[in-house]
């Protein structure tokens, strides 16, 4: 390796590099509710990953004017509702109080609920009646820039290298319970037959916004459905333009491969057990091109080029960056990260 | 800061780019020494230490006199203003008509903005609405005194708000208008929580109408340390200091802000009309927003996949691929974010034309100063001579936290020239008839006198360096409006990095409807101004 300052030391400039965290402990995970879903869980309590956190209403609707009830927004409420095409037939239901107005309530009721499970193992932090549940998660977390989906947990495989792309054809069922880490991108066909064949979800360096959003409507298409579907998240971890994984999250998937991993939704994270998992450590000088023309490659810092001309006739302040044993070149800071 | 600093640090500390600008004082006047932009997960104070060692390396006798020690950077005084974080409110109301004008106060507030009547949604879908944990604030509101259309859903409608207010009690509560009367509906949430509420005006109350309301949820918005609300303050100083009318343009990646500052009578503070609209973004949350517009300015080609692709990647990473056509691309964003703004606000689009545009925000950091004069000529189509400058250093919001006004007055005077970086003046006809030559301009300049033909259609520059002066003398073929209407015209033209720019432009202006022809135009007119656009 070359060492650009000849004497084992970094050249100056380096802190002017932004710095990405490759991983951070106890995040708080958000589990949405909406109005009419139970909480099974209070602050203080801890959970384990697939343990019941809440209950979601599938086929929530406003029952007017319920009276003789006590409690506050928030509450629960059981109580009797007339069902049928003619509404001649009573039936138990149960929901939740919304608001009071002249002396009765406006309830939200239903009869179809699907059990939300916990995705990660952490302390319930807060929880807010038809607003969410707060989790403390005692693992680690790498975060991403946008989540979609579900939450979801699975065993973590890396179906591509870091500039892959993972194509239709090369899904099948045997990847059924999985996260797949899919390398520089992938198609909103690609991800409706991952959730077709069982898998859990995919962790993806970009997403194009054509496929988030097909992708998005399919999902919305099978939530709406009668029949509970197992949850699938995408978790993106740079964002919508064509680039490779960046190498230090791309060694740390590689060293998590087999074991149990979470997608969040809020934070956009992949949360992992960090206990036995070697941490990839950069040499302290290198530095990763993270957007521009030279995105996914990785270098040694040799120094601030102070500010630059660069294509476009754009003046930006710019730092030496060696790529191999090529000669340093000048690329511009908000082109570089380093991860630490 | 201390008392009489010899020198001190201004922090512009935006969502997107990091600023910071050393300020010393120079022969008894401050003086901008130096100043430096990146992107915002840079390090703030690598990049104080960055700037105070430049400094001192260039000029290591001023350095020691002011007391800059690049070893001891952190004890230089800082004034520091922070761009709030972009903040979600849920706006109901009983009607859609009582819930057009809470609407149009909040968004001219900075909020993001979440709507919805009775009329329109059910309770469980607004209780939906208000619960999403995004949304911090809440406005319910109606007329004062209410209409027949709402007065009977006013009830129901305190009922539900206060309902959310007791599930989420952090929440910020504001009853505008009639609705105040519910109030006592809302005492667990005051008792047991820790958001607030307020009672606020009706929503047409103030002149504009709606000013007081948006003034309360401006406050609410952001603290006093908010780089918008500042340049505000900063601005109104700077129009009193320079006895000139000034407005201000300002593009981020979370929003715009547009001030117009007027210099009040003799005593009298200056006035001040300000509009922060967050769907003014570079890259709005909802790009769906952004991507008609940048496409429409874009100068290369592309779809509508790309451009949403873009402007995603904008927003996440918003320095990233500035360089190549990035900058280009940036531009566009810029222009339409702009474009955003200005549609936003036509109250200030009817007040006087100022005699200074301003130009400031981070959309504009990586351009060369003359397109950024362009951009604004492409979207505030206003007959009329303008001098363009842009805050360079951003500077103005820094100066616009310091709390005694005689103070920030002084000291926005003695700084304005370093601080505005003049861009140009734009001389802007309107009537020129197109397809022959529209006249003759004769530049009479301090090193000499020049003459062109006035070709209507297009733009014409006149080389007129920054510091320089100059009359202009137009003599139309046919009578234009420039600020007023006739042939002929004389005007006092002040030099910029983009000389004099005399826009002979449809107003407002018209681009071709084909995609193809439309860029090239674009790109022969910014190309003109931005040297190595296309490499």
């Amino acid at each position: 390796m070359i060492d650009p300052t000849g004497d084992g030391s970094v050249a100056p400039g380096l802190e002017l590099v932004a710095v990405r965290r490759l991983i951070e402990p106890g995040v708080d995970a958000w589990l949405p509710l909406a109005p009419g879903d139970r909480a099974l869980v209070a602050a203080g309590e801890s959970v384990v990953p697939g343990a019941p956190v809440a209950e979601h209403l599938r086929d929530g609707r406003l029952l007017d004017g319920v009276d003789g009830t006590e409690g506050r927004p928030g509450g629960r409420w059981t109580g009797n509702v007339q069902v049928g095409a003619r509404r001649r037939h009573a039936a138990t239901a149960t929901g939740e109080l919304l608001y009071e107005a002249g002396g009765r309530w406006r309830v939200v009721a239903g009869e179809h609920f699907e059990t939300i499970e916990s995705p990660i193992a952490g302390i319930v932090h807060e929880v807010q009646p038809g607003v969410g549940i707060r989790v403390r998660a005692a693992g680690a977390a790498i975060r991403g820039r946008v989540a979609l989906g579900g939450i979801s947990r699975g065993r973590l495989e890396v179906a591509t290298g870091p500039n892959g792309e993972l194509l239709p054809r090369a899904l099948d069922v045997g990847a059924a319970g999985s996260i797949l880490v899919v390398g520089a991108r992938i198609d909103a066909e690609s991800l409706t037959r991952a959730r077709a064949m069982g898998v859990r979800g995919i962790v993806v360096a970009t997403l194009p916004s054509k496929d988030r959003r097909d992708f998005g409507a399919s999902e919305s298409r099978q939530r709406a459905g009668l029949h509970p579907v197992a949850p699938f998240g995408v978790l993106v971890l740079h964002g919508s333009v064509r680039r490779p994984i960046a190498a230090p999250l791309m060694a740390l998937f590689e060293s998590l491969v087999g074991t149990e991993v979470a997608i969040l939704g809020r934070p956009a994270a992949l949360v992992f057990d960090p206990n036995g998992v070697p941490l990839p450590l950069d040499p302290p000088d290198t530095v990763h091109a993270r957007s521009g023309p030279l995105a996914g490659r990785v270098g040694r810092w040799a120094g601030l080029a102070g500010l630059r001309r660069f294509p476009g006739g754009s003046h930006l302040e710019a730092g030496f960056v060696r790529f191999g044993d090529d000669q340093p070149v000048a690329v511009p800071l908000a082109d570089l990260e380093r991860y630490g | 800061m201390t008392r009489d600093p010899r020198a001190f640090l201004a922090l512009d500390l935006g969502a997107a780019t990091s600023s910071v600008a050393l300020v010393g004082r120079v022969a008894g006047h401050w003086r901008l020494l130096g100043s430096l932009s990146c992107p915002s997960d840079i390090s703030v104070e690598a990049l104080v230490g960055a700037l105070v060692a430049r400094a001192a390396a260039a000029d290591p006798e001023l350095a020691a006199e002011l007391g800059v020690d690049p070893t001891a950077a952190a004890d230089i005084p800082r004034l520091v203003a922070r761009s709030a974080p972009p903040a979600a409110i849920g706006v109901v109301a009983a009607s859609e008509r009582s819930l057009a004008p809470l609407v149009a106060a909040a968004e001219r507030s900075g909020w993001r903005v979440h709507a919805g009547s009775a009329e329109r949604l059910d309770p469980l879908a607004m209780s939906r609405l208000l619960l999403d944990p995004t949304i911090s604030t809440v406005l319910a509101g109606a007329g004062d005194p209410p209409g027949a259309d709402e007065r009977s859903a006013l009830p129901e409608l305190a009922a539900l708000v206060a309902g959310v207010g007791q599930r989420r009690p952090e929440i910020g509560i504001v009853l505008a208008g009639a609705l105040a009367e519910h109030q006592a509906r809302f005492e667990s949430h005051t008792a047991d929580g820790s958001g607030d509420l307020l009672l606020g005006p009706a929503p047409t109350a103030g002149t504009p109408p709606g000013s007081s309301l948006g003034e309360l949820l401006g406050r609410l918005r952001a603290p006093g340390d908010d780089a918008r609300r500042s340049i505000a303050v900063a601005i109104g100083s700077l129009a009193e200091g320079l006895d000139r009318r000034i407005e201000v343009l300002d593009v981020g990646i979370d929003g715009g802000l547009r001030v117009v500052a007027a210099p009040g009578g003799p005593d009298e503070p200056a006035r001040v009309v300000s509009a922060a609209v967050a769907r003014a973004a570079l890259a709005p949350e909802d790009v769906e927003d952004a991507v008609d517009g940048a496409l429409g300015w874009a100068t290369v080609s592309t779809d509508r996949h790309r451009t949403r692709d873009r402007l995603r990647e904008l927003r996440l990473s918003p320095w990233s691929g500035v360089s190549g056509d990035g900058a280009a691309f940036r531009m566009a964003a810029a222009r339409a974010a702009l474009g955003r703004l200005v549609a936003a606000t036509p109250d200030l689009d009817a007040m006087s034309a100022p005699d200074l545009v301003v130009v400031a925000g981070g959309a504009w950091q990586v351009a060369p100063g003359p397109a950024i004069a362009l951009a604004v000529a492409d979207i505030v189509r206003r007959p009329g001579v303008t001098q363009v400058a842009f805050d360079h250093a951003r500077l103005l919001a820094p100066l616009g936290t310091i709390e005694a006004a005689a103070e920030r007055r002084g000291m926005l005077a003695d700084l304005a020239d370093d601080l505005l970086a003049p861009l140009g003046t734009v001389v802007m006809p309107q009537g020129l008839r197109g397809g022959r030559s529209g006249g003759r301009l004769v530049v009479h300049g301090q090193t000499g006198t020049s003459e062109l033909d006035l070709a209507a259609g297009g733009l014409e520059l006149v080389d007129l360096p920054p510091g320089e002066s100059a009359m202009a003398e137009f003599q139309f073929r046919d009578a234009v409006r420039l600020g007023a209407r006739g042939r002929h015209f004389a005007v006092d033209v002040a030099g910029g990095l983009g000389g004099l720019i005399v826009d002979l432009r449809d107003v407002p202006l018209r681009l071709p409807e084909r995609a193809d022809r439309r860029r090239e135009l674009l790109a022969a007119w910014q190309g003109a101004l931005w040297p190595g656009m296309d490499e």
